[in-house]
C-alpha cells in the first residue's frame, strides 16, 4: 500500500556543510533524504538560527538532525511536526505570556489549542502559536482563580523563563485535567530540578547578578573579596544556576606603565 | 539630582536598590525598614520619590502609602512588589501610587520606572 504523502520538498540538511536531500512528510513520518522518522520518535524541537538562516532542528533518540526549508513552507512544517511529536497533549485554552517580569503582558491573548509535554520542555500549541519552553527554563506551577471572561475560574498558572524576564502563563481546562496537570508538572519538575541548599550569600548573589550588577559592585556590596565571590560563582555555575559569559582580567603597571603615566601627568 | 527614599524592611533588598539608584545618579535621600519609619522621614526629607516596598512588620506599604498621600496628595511613590501580587499592585494604583517595580529588581528596569515617575 503506497502511503499518501502530504509534502515533499527539497530542503537542506546541516552536517558541517549543507547537502541537498529529499523532505516528505507521510501520515506518521517524515523522510529526510533516506532516513525515516516516525513522529512519534520525535523527541524535541527547535527553531534554530544557524549559518544566517533559520533552521528547525529535529531531535529523536538523542540525535539531532538540523533542516532548512524553503522559507514559505518553515512555518508550516515545524507546526506540523510540532503537533505530531512524541507528547503527551492536553485540549486547553491558554494564555501565554499572561506576565512578562510581573506586568501584565498585552501580547497575549486566550487561545485554543493544545499544551503539550515532552521529556525536553512544554509546548504552547495553536493553529497561530507553537512555543517551546525548555524544561530547564520551566519555574513553577500552581493553581489560581483568575477573571477569564468576566467569571472566576481556576486556572493554572506556570512561571517559566524567556529572554532572561520571568514570565507567567496560564492554562483553563476541566478542573480534573487541571488537578492531574499540576500533579504531572510538579513531578517533572522535581525529577528535572533537585532541591539545592544554596546558602544566604549565594542567594543573594544570584540575586545581584540577576539584577545586573557588575562583579565589582557585588564584592563591595556584600563585602567579600574577589577570589572568594569566585568560588561562589563556581558553585552557582556547577549547580547550572549561572554560566560565565565573561573573563576579567586584573592588570598592574610595568616600569613602562609607570614611566607613561608620569609623562602623561606633565603634559 | 533626584532625592529618593528608600523604603524596605530587608537591609540587602535596601542596599541592591540604593546600589542601583545610586549608580544612575540619584541621591538616596534616606532608608526606612517599616512605614512608620517611612511616614516620619518623608516629611523631614520632603524627597522627590519613595521607593516603598508593600509587605512590612508593623505598618505595610499600602497603609504607609495611604498615610503619606494624606500628608502629600504630589508624592510620588513607587510600589516594589513580587510576581504575582498583581491585586495590590491595583490597589496601590487606585490609592495614588505612581508606579511599581518587581522584585527581583532589575537595574534597568528599575531605573527606567523611577525616571519615568519622576518625569526625566
Amino acid at each position: 500500500m503506497t502511503e499518501k504523502i502530504h509534502l515533499r520538498t527539497t530542503v537542506k540538511v546541516y552536517d558541517g556543510e549543507w547537502v541537498d536531500a529529499e523532505f516528505r512528510i507521510t501520515d506518521d513520518s517524515l523522510f529526510v533524504g533516506k532516513q525515516k522518522i516516525p513522529f512519534k520518535a520525535i523527541e524535541d524541537l527547535e527553531n534554530i538560527a544557524l549559518e544566517g538562516g533559520s533552521s528547525i532542528q529535529i531531535k529523536k533518540n538523542g540525535d539531532k538532525i538540523t533542516i532548512r526549508l524553503p522559507r514559505d513552507l518553515h512555518q508550516q512544517v515545524f507546526r506540523f511536526i510540532a503537533f505530531n511529536l512524541k507528547a503527551d497533549k492536553f485540549a486547553v485554552f491558554f494564555l501565554s505570556p499572561a506576565t512578562v517580569g510581573g506586568v501584565v503582558s498585552s501580547a497575549g491573548h486566550w487561545e485554543k489549542g493544545y499544551f503539550s509535554v515532552t521529556d525536553e520542555g512544554f509546548w504552547f500549541l495553536s493553529s497561530k502559536k507553537q512555543k517551546r519552553i525548555p524544561i530547564e527554563n520551566f519555574g513553577s506551577v500552581k493553581k489560581d482563580l483568575r477573571n477569564v471572561g468576566g467569571k472566576q475560574r481556576t486556572v493554572l498558572v506556570l512561571s517559566h523563563v524567556e529572554n532572561s524576564d520571568v514570565v507567567t502563563s496560564l492554562l483553563l481546562c476541566p478542573e480534573s485535567t487541571l488537578e492531574m496537570l499540576e500533579n504531572y508538572l510538579l513531578e517533572l519538575f522535581e525529577k528535572h530540578n533537585p532541591e539545592i541548599d544554596f546558602s544566604e550569600d549565594e542567594m543573594q548573589i544570584l540575586m545581584l547578578v540577576y539584577s545586573g550588577l557588575d562583579s565589582v559592585s557585588i564584592e563591595n556590596m556584600i563585602g567579600i573579596p574577589t577570589d572568594e565571590l569566585n568560588k561562589y560563582y563556581d558553585r552557582l555555575i556547577d549547580a547550572g544556576m549561572a554560566k560565565v559569559v565573561k573573563v576579567r582580567k586584573e592588570i598592574e603597571l610595568t616600569p613602562g606603565g609607570v614611566n607613561m603615566v608620569d609623562k602623561l601627568s606633565k603634559k | 539630582m533626584a532625592k529618593v527614599l528608600i523604603v524596605d524592611d530587608t537591609a540587602f533588598m535596601r542596599k541592591l536598590l540604593k546600589n542601583i539608584l545610586f549608580g544612575a545618579g540619584f541621591d538616596i535621600a534616606g532608608e526606612a525598614e517599616n512605614g512608620a519609619q517611612a511616614i516620619e522621614l518623608y516629611k523631614k526629607i520632603k524627597p522627590d520619590i519613595v521607593t516603598m516596598d508593600v509587605v512590612m512588620p508593623e505598618m505595610t506599604g499600602i497603609d504607609a502609602l495611604k498615610q503619606i498621600k494624606a500628608i502629600d496628595k504630589d508624592a510620588k511613590i513607587v510600589m516594589c512588589t513580587a510576581i504575582g501580587q498583581e491585586k495590590i499592585v491595583k490597589t496601590a494604583i487606585k490609592m495614588g501610587a505612581r508606579g511599581y517595580i518587581i522584585k527581583p529588581f532589575q537595574a534597568p528596569k528599575v531605573i527606567e520606572e523611577i525616571k519615568k515617575v519622576i518625569g526625566e
